[in-house]
């Protein structure tokens, strides 16, 4: 130990992460049995027990551009076997909540998506935009009549991908900003604790690591290798590939509508929105088996963050069937107000998506992929 | 005052409980002129500490002190020892109590001269719970060499009866009954000091620490017997398996303890028991290793201090700062493997052993079942001694986690108390 190091802690940084759901970090006394209990954690260096003492001596710099935090995926072994009641699942959790807050610019939205007490401005924010711009473009018809429900000519698909299509290109923006910092961050945080044995990051190496990990993430094999919390890698799986599904829906029809300018709705029969409705009832259901892990689950800490996301992707499920049964059911007034509600739900999907705990699927991945990449 | 109002105050004193700390409460009190009664559960005096192959940090064999303190009873006409008795019922007030006592039977009265000719011929065999089962005994036995009273007993779960009476026939002194029954006796006495101590802390609770899995895997009070030269291998160390000489012995720290899924607290007396028995190692097997995995090496005050230094400056002992969290066992040698994070360096380290030791806690006797008499006890167990109440006290290990040291000075601490009580000062 002849190096000497001068400890600077973030006081603020402490404070919260034990707002963030870390607020069991002071018990732990260092014993290390969590690194050994992992099922996931490497051998050189394992994780948490050191992210346990970096966050309680408010070392911020080390942990938001550590690799290992996003290594870790809350399987609660750890929590679990934890002597003291130290949580260290918990306490990551929160570090990597900080970490999003930190990458996303700028800063102030992060703060305000963690913060309950800016819940409403937030909702209020997509009504706002849908109003003004609608009026303003005229595009919102709140009298569309017709005997069919179409719910273009209430909200009109051009306003949708007025809003939408800017959003994406903000989300991609936001990331792309935040991944450079966190790519670079983590390389150097890698090297200088031997984490790795490349010297220098080559981008062309990250992809290939990014391609490599592809199959672990659509296996969520990492996630079955968890003890306490392996139930947890269902209801994961039935979101993630509820997204896939999702995503795949909405560019076919961005695609159709603008290249072959056939609109919606489609048919029940047409194996698009066989998918589409497959997709939005794996969503609900892994929703909200999520929500009944995290209530069953009363040794692990679900706090602000985590309520936020699950009742997001709750709501836009259970909005999005509702609208499409009621247009169904042909219940005109209810489909057209679900259809507006389950709008608010994807705008917050979207203009938080870098912001919010969401953010994990670019962070967590890049972090696999470099992982790979750096032989960790 | 009040004193002329007062109950009548008994000249008694009742120690419930006859390993060290009892042994020195009872001692105390007596060696100033009150009378005692020392009741003991087991058919023998020295409780843990009989147990025990050296104190440390002398390295000196407890049976040495218990001898003196033997000797100091038969000396002394004041105490009254009762061994095989378990208190039943207390009732009463400060300076006078009324107690319930059953003294289950011997068996064997106090003709008995420890000729062993019953044991010879007894055709029954139990596990030796003294060496923590790892041999047997017969169901007529004496609990060890220097087991005071020195009179056999018979343990009547396992023992045939009048129908075999092999031990009766071949007893020349007539000293065995295979018909006692259990006797209640009823005491008056003015104060009662628990010295009920403790027991280790059942490993087997530990998943992850494979103890009643693998063969090779022994608590620190295994250790002790198996050192110990009255114990079950005449103090070889050898391990359970084949009995092989082991080359390297993993000792695990804070097995149980420190830790809210089992005792909550430090039991204090683990880590020197492990440096401690690292002497034993090294005495035995000169080029044996010895790895120690620790959270924190707690050795309190300078001796203790000075003793961990000696043990650190030994070349063939490594000591780890890491929770051992996960072990295997490989079936081909029975080998161990010991799982664990350096937390200096923060490498996962995979230490192979030929044997491995659990530093278990102590837990006190009384944490499931409590005494039958008006006590306080803390959430794990220990009795809360309240001296604005007086009358009854909690000395050693029945208060609190403590060394034979502590335990020696409370009890006499307690003896006082006791005193107190009677002269109502």
């Amino acid at each position: 130990m002849a190096d000497k190091c001068l400890i600077e802690p973030d006081l603020s940084f402490i404070k919260q992460v034990v707002g963030l759901g870390g607020d069991t970090l002071k018990k732990c006394f260092q014993c290390a049995t969590c690194s050994v209990v992992c099922p996931i954690a490497p051998e050189n260096k394992p994780f948490p027990r050191k992210e346990m003492i970096a966050a309680s001596w408010g070392l911020k710099d080390k942990l938001i551009g550590s690799m290992d935090i996003w290594l870790c995926h809350n399987c609660g072994d750890c929590t679990t076997m934890c002597p003291r009641g130290a949580k260290p699942g918990d306490v990551l959790g929160a570090v990597r909540s900080y970490a999003i807050s930190e990458y996303a610019v700028p800063k102030f939205i992060g703060k305000a998506v963690n913060d309950p007490k800016k819940l409403p401005v937030l909702l209020g924010l997509p009504v706002v935009v849908f109003l003004v711009l609608g009026f303003i473009t005229g595009l919102l018809d709140f009298t569309p009549g017709g005997d069919k429900i179409v719910h273009s000519n209430f909200f009109s698909s051009w306003l949708v991908d007025l809003i939408f299509v800017p959003l994406a290109a903000w989300v991609a923006v936001v990331f792309g900003i935040g991944l450079k910092r966190f790519v670079n961050d983590m390389h150097e945080n890698a090297v200088l604790e031997g984490k790795t044995d490349k010297k220098k990051l080559e981008i062309g190496g990250l992809i290939r690591g990014l391609f490599s990990v592809i199959p672990t993430i659509l296996k969520h094999s990492k996630f079955s290798e968890c003890g306490e919390n392996k139930d947890r890698a269902t209801a994961h799986l039935m979101v993630f590939y509820s997204f896939i599904g999702l995503f795949i829906v909405t560019n076919i029809f961005f695609v159709v509508l603008y290249v072959f300018q056939i609109h919606g709705p489609y048919s029940q029969m047409n194996p698009v929105k066989w998918l589409a409705n497959v997709s939005g009832i794996a969503l609900i259901i892994g929703s909200a088996l999520m929500i009944k892990n995290r209530m069953a689950k009363t040794d692990q800490v679900t706090s602000y963050k985590d309520w936020y996301l699950l009742i997001l992707v709750l709501g836009l499920g259970v909005t999005g069937m509702l609208t499409e049964m009621t247009r169904l059911a042909g219940i005109a007034g209810l489909s057209y107000a679900l259809y507006f509600i389950h709008l608010m739900f994807v705008f917050h999907l979207f203009i938080f998506l870098p912001f919010s705990k969401l953010a994990h699927l670019v962070y967590r991945t890049v972090a696999m992929a470099y992982g790979e990449y750096g032989k960790r | 005052m009040t004193e002329d109002k007062a109950a009548p105050v008994s000249g008694s004193i009742l120690v419930v409980g006859g390993g060290i700390s009892g042994l020195t409460t009872a001692l105390e009190a007596a060696e100033v002129g009150y009378e005692v009664f020392l009741v003991e559960k087991n058919p023998y005096l020295g409780g843990r500490v009989a147990q025990l192959n050296q104190y440390f940090p002398k390295l000196c064999p407890p049976t040495c002190g218990l001898e003196i303190n033997f000797r100091r009873i038969k000396d002394n006409p004041r105490i009254k020892v009762l061994t095989l008795g378990e208190v039943e019922k207390v009732d009463g007030t400060p300076g006078n109590y009324d107690v319930t006592i059953k003294l289950n039977p011997r068996f064997v009265n106090e003709d008995c001269t420890a000729c062993n000719e019953c044991v010879d011929v007894c055709p029954v065999e139990r596990n030796n719970e003294f060496n923590f089962n790892i041999d047997k005994t017969k169901a007529i036995y004496r609990p060890f060499e220097m087991s005071f009273p020195m009179r056999y007993v018979i343990d009547s779960s396992v023992c045939k009866g009048s129908e075999c009476n092999k031990c009766v026939e071949a007893c020349k002194y007539n000293a065995i009954d295979l018909n006692a029954e259990a006797k209640i006796i009823n005491l008056n006495v003015g104060a009662i000091v628990w010295a009920t101590g403790w027991e280790p802390y059942d490993a087997a609770k530990i998943d992850n620490l494979g103890f009643g899995k693998h063969q090779n895997i022994i608590t620190n009070m295994m250790m002790e017997r198996l050192a110990a030269p009255n114990g079950p291998t005449k103090g070889k160390i050898l391990r359970p398996s084949d009995n092989k000489a082991p080359e390297s012995i993993a000792f695990v720290q804070c097995a149980g303890s420190r830790d809210e899924n089992h005792l909550p607290y430090c039991s204090y007396i683990c880590c020197m028991a492990s440096l401690k028995q690292t002497t034993y190692i090294r005495a035995q097997y000169p080029d044996a290793k010895v790895y120690i995995f620790y959270i924190d090496v707690r050795a309190p005050g300078q001796r203790y201090e000075k003793f961990y230094k000696q043990i650190k400056e030994d070349k063939n002992v490594f000591l780890i700062k890491g929770k051992v969290a996960e072990v295997s066992e490989d079936p081909g040698s029975g080998n161990i493997t010991v799982v664990a994070e350096n937390a200096v360096t923060g490498e996962k380290i995979r230490q192979e052993a030929e044997m491995v030791v659990l530093a278990t806690g102590m837990q006190p006797t009384t944490k499931d079942v409590k005494l039958p008499a008006d006590l306080k006890y803390n959430d794990d167990g220990f009795i809360i001694n309240d001296f604005e109440k007086g009358g009854m006290f909690a000395a050693g290990c029945a208060n609190k986690p403590a060394d034979v040291v502590s335990s020696n000075q409370n009890a006499t601490g307690m003896a006082l108390k006791a005193i107190q009580t009677l002269v109502r000062k």
